[in-house]
């Protein structure tokens, strides 16, 4: 207690801690002994009210201080000690003065407040999404592995085949170990639960590739051959209690029974969040069949091996690949034009989200600058008022250092404000900034304010207090007597074009920031009106995993079951049709395949790629996708399969360009079948509202014999005006029908048009609020300006008033002022956001990032708002009455 | 200050010095004792009263009587001055005429049937 007592006893003022210190630390000392002597109870109570008696007495000494040392004691103030001190004495007066100004404090410390918070907020999510090493041994040397094939039909980038995994995989002069790994969802089932999960069947040298080990357990080795399964720890946790016995185990899983021989740790979450288990498969050179495109590979990069380097050794590679595996002619021609694909893999895991956080932490640091511009005016204008205040303090002795310390003690305090503005903004905002973002961003449940965001806001609170202070504290340390006798006119001329500098840069950033919300705002608008080919409300879908139900043998059991199970639906209230898909639009990635159109000759196995999908009951009329030509497939075709397709309008033009579709067969080489056109559809947007419509070749739901195709669990589709609320009672109905088959991916088309435009709603909703933030400030700081600068000049006003002007002209004068600094901050800001603009890049959608338009609408807007802050102070000077204000001048 | 604006407190340490001059936890217990308990005050404000009254001249720093030294270190008496001993006086004088006002009024009301 004593060493406590002396510690604070240090903040006391010095002239009084001088006069009293002795006398105040043995009274502690012998109230301490006392109070021990009465227990330990009395001990703590007095130890609690001695520290607050002197931290009140520290704090009351300072603001009505009761012993004013004399000559002496001031003279002596000059030790190491004493400067600390005169610090606690200054912060002491800042505060004093600050409570004698109490908007200007909050004004300043809420302007600064918010703007940090919300570089606070967003920048915790880029520092735990983006900043965080992945979890994998040094993450840096892994690649993400596709093909390219400039020049041909495909896509721009697709996933290799696997002889191409298996010939990168002997490339151990660059490559430290090459896995290939994917992600699909398929049912698990132990004795108590059966669940659609996901799950990934990766190559077994992917823990390896990665650098990752079990917790529990070990890796899969070849030897397994395919037997084994690894668990994730949250499945580990959540589906088996954490049970250690586990290992060994069996557990059903896709159809096969899994031995369980590890358990990787909680970091480990690969490809995506959430996953359940991977079940590691050995490829074998002599199964691959070559030119099955869609794998994605990892592999890692030998040290001083570069990304360059790896691709080179990998498109020689290919070169050799037709030789090595055969193939059909078309593919010996696609490896010609392949270029291998290799990128970070932190870019292919993360690249998708760094860009809009970056885009935000770069509007909301914008907001910041705007937000500090502010707050030095209000420190200028503060500075201003108080240079009679400084001149005095200098008469009587003061010196400039003594002023600048007073000075830069109040930047200090009101930063240390800010800054707790800023964390509790931050703090409150963050979960809000969370539950909007959009899903899927890896590692976003691990967000959360710690120490990286207290420092970040510690850093900027220190910059926004050197931005905003420098000026201030300088102009503090320059007061000079002189002033005292009579204002000089030049000075004031030169400060207000300091701060009509700030104001133009006001202007300018507030206006980037506007240009770039505009254009985000014109690509929602662009996106939100792009027609899908579908219709997206009243939709509503689901599947059900019915392959474990009794009977469930073939396809046409399915169908059976399927076509039941879809009357059941429509019988219910509300219910206008009901349809199935195996890949449902904006959920489901398709497959695609070549197909050869008739009257092509028989050896080329060229064709168009075209997209596969399989429907059933009224999947085109549920989804609203038109009928061109012909007809859709009847409820036979769906039940047994006479070799019927219907084609998109995009797939008629790719396969019989300018004739009819009508009847004419297409040649299916993966299945070597035979198929009859007998209906053609509008053109939709399988993938994503951003792509290109894909030509479509539809399928009825089963294949030719019962097991040609095995389409297990379809997408249910079903148009009702109740697609919001209808899942409890569909749920209840699956249940009757098919008691142990979970259902699940649950939606409306609306949710998932939704969320297909959620990255950009997300950042433009941002977007929008900061650059909204920015203009506000802009505009206050314009006003603020300019009303300062007709409040000095009142008495110029008023002489020229006197002398015959009128307020019109007065009016004109002031708003001219205003309309000069604003269009200056316009040009310099539409130049800034010419440059800027460009990093929205991928973002934007059928607009350009220098689109005339949003430019012009945001300048004008910008104007109008810059007249309209201008007017009110020009309406405050022409009413300035010329004898008032002379006489008060 | 004038007598008004003197608080209790202040009365008490202005009470504790009226017989001679005292250290400061000397002054402390006698503020104790003689506000029979009610008053206890801690060190810092303890002092900040000492030091306002110093400051309007009530009390001064004043050598210490030897009869009333204490072992260990060297302590700062104070007491009061001609100012204070006024200022004290009148004060008990406001006060005597407030508690008499009272007592005859609550006699008043005692007595009442």
């Amino acid at each position: 207690m004593n060493g406590i007592a002396r510690a604070l006893v240090t903040l006391l003022p010095a002239p009084f801690r001088r006069a009293f210190e002795e006398e105040i630390l043995d009274q502690i000392e012998r109230e301490w002994a006392a109070a021990r002597g009465r227990g330990r109870m009395a001990a703590w109570i007095y130890a609690a009210s001695a520290v607050g008696d002197l931290l009140r007495t520290a704090c009351m000494e300072r603001i009505r201080p009761t012993w004013v040392p004399d000559e002496t004691t001031t003279n002596e103030m000059r030790g190491g000690g004493e400067r600390m001190m005169t610090w606690m004495r200054d912060l002491g007066l800042a505060a004093r003065s600050l409570r004698r100004s109490p908007m200007f404090a909050v004004m300043v410390a809420g302007t600064l407040g918010l703007s940090i918070g919300a570089n606070g907020a967003i920048f915790t999510v880029v520092n735990d999404v983006l900043l965080d090493p992945l979890p994998f041994s040094e993450p840096e040397r892994l690649v993400h592995i596709e093909a390219s094939a400039p020049g041909s039909d495909l896509p721009e980038e697709f996933g290799v085949s696997n002889e191409f995994f298996v010939e990168y995989a002997k490339l151990t002069d660059v490559f430290d170990g090459v896995a290939r790994y994917n992600g699909y969802t398929a049912t698990v089932r132990t004795a108590d639960r059966t669940e659609r999960a996901p799950l990934s069947s990766p190559s077994v040298s992917l823990f390896r590739t990665l650098g990752v080990e079990p917790i529990l357990g070990r890796l899969p080795t070849e030897e397994d051959d395919g037997t084994a399964a690894l668990l994730s720890h949250g499945a580990w946790i959540d589906w088996f209690g954490g049970d250690e016995a586990i290992l060994g185990r069996s557990v059903e899983m896709v159809g096969q029974m899994r031995t369980v021989v590890g358990v990787m740790g909680p970091d480990f979450e690969f490809p995506f969040d959430g996953i359940v288990a991977w079940l590691p498969i050995t490829i074998r050179p002599e199964n691959v069949t070559p030119g099955r495109f869609g794998t994605v590979l990892v592999a890692r990069l030998r040290p001083d091996v570069t990304i360059e380097m790896a691709r080179e050794r990998m498109d020689a590679t290919a070169l050799t690949l037709p030789e090595l595996y055969g193939g059909s002619p078309n593919y010996a021609r696609l490896i010609e034009q392949h270029r291998s694909v290799a990128r970070p893999l932190e870019e292919e895991l993360r690249g998708w989200v760094a860009q809009p956080l970056r885009v935000l932490l770069g509007a909301l640091l914008i907001v910041l600058l705007v937000a500090c511009a502010n707050v030095t005016n209000l420190f200028l204008v503060r500075a201003e008022r108080r240079r009679l205040d400084y001149s005095v303090r200098r008469a009587m002795g003061a010196g400039r250092v003594e002023l600048a310390r007073t000075q830069l003690a109040e930047v200090l305090l009101l930063a240390a404000l800010s800054g707790a503005v800023a964390m509790l903004f931050a703090w409150l905002a963050l979960p809000v900034l969370l539950s909007a973002a959009p899903q899927g961003v890896p590692g976003l449940d691990e967000v959360a304010i710690g120490s990286a965001t207290l420092a970040f806001t510690f850093l900027l609170c220190a910059t926004a207090a050197a931005l905003c202070g420098l000026v201030p504290v300088l102009r503090a340390a320059a007061s000079e007597t002189g002033v005292l006798g009579g204002r000089t006119r030049g000075a004031v001329g030169r400060r207000s074009r300091g701060r009509d500098a700030l104001v133009a840069l006001q202007t300018a950033l507030a206006l980037v920031l506007l240009v770039g919300s505009g254009l985000l705002l014109r690509s929602f608008q662009e996106l939100s009106g792009v027609d899908p080919g579908y219709e997206t409300t009243d939709i509503f879908s689901f599947q059900i995993a019915v392959e474990d139900e009794p009977g469930m043998v073939d396809g046409f059991a399915f169908a059976r079951f399927h076509m039941d199970f879809m009357d059941q639906l429509r019988a219910l209230p509300g219910v206008e049709r009901v349809g199935l898909v195996n890949n449902l639009p904006l959920e489901e990635a398709v497959q695609s395949a070549r197909f050869r159109p008739d009257g092509e000759r028989a050896d080329e196995d060229g064709g168009p790629q075209l997209s596969m999908n399989y429907v059933g009951g009224d999947y085109f009329e549920t989804m609203g996708i038109e009928l061109l030509r012909g007809r859709v497939f009847t409820e036979d075709e769906g039940l047994e399969n006479p070799g019927h397709v219907v084609i998109s309008a995009r797939a008629a033009e790719l396969l019989w360009p300018g004739e009819d579709p009508l009847g004419r067969r297409l040649y299916w080489p993966q299945m070597e079948t035979w198929e009859t056109v007998v209906g053609v559809v509008e053109d939709v947007l399988q993938d994503d509202l951003r792509y290109e419509v894909s030509p479509m070749v539809y399928f009825p739901m089963v294949g030719r014999t019962a097991t040609s195709w095995d389409l297990q669990s379809p997408a249910y589709v079903v148009r009702t005006n109740r697609a919001e609320v209808i899942a409890p009672e569909v749920r209840a109905l699956a249940r009757e029908a098919a008691p142990s088959a979970p259902m699940y991916r649950v939606f409306t088309m609306r949710e998932l048009a939704d969320d297909n435009l959620l990255s950009l709603s997300f950042t433009l909703l941002i977007m929008a609020a900061a650059s909204g933030l920015a203009l506000i400030l802009g505009t206050v700081g314009l006003y603020g300006v300019l009303s300062y600068i007709v409040a000095e000049r009142t008495r110029e006003i008023g002489v020229r008033m006197a002398l015959g002007a009128e307020g019109r002209s007065v009016q004109r004068m002031v708003v001219l002022r205003g309309v000069q600094v604003v269009v200056v901050g316009i040009v310099i800001g539409a130049l800034t956001a010419l440059a800027v603009t460009r990093t929205l890049g991928a973002l934007l959608f059928g607009v350009s990032a220098v689109d005339t338009m949003t430019f012009v609408a945001v300048s004008l807007a910008i104007f109008l708002v810059g007249v309209l802050a201008s007017y009110v102070p020009a309406r405050r000077a022409s009413s300035i009455d010329p004898v008032e204000a002379l006489r008060a001048a | 200050m004038t007598e008004a604006s003197m608080s209790n407190l202040d009365y008490h340490v202005l009470l504790a010095m009226a017989e001679g001059p005292r250290y400061g936890y000397a002054i402390r217990n006698a503020v104790e004792d003689e506000s029979s308990g009610t008053l206890s005050p801690r060190a810092g404000t303890l002092y900040r009263v000492i030091a306002r009254l110093m400051g309007v001249g009530f009390v001064r720093e004043a050598e210490a009587s030897t009869e009333e030294s204490h072992p260990g270190r060297p302590r700062k008496y104070y007491a009061l001055t001609p100012d204070g001993r006024i200022a004290l006086a009148r004060e008990a004088e406001r006060l005597r005429g407030a508690a008499a006002l009272a007592e005859e009024r609550l006699g008043r009301l005692t007595s009442r049937p």
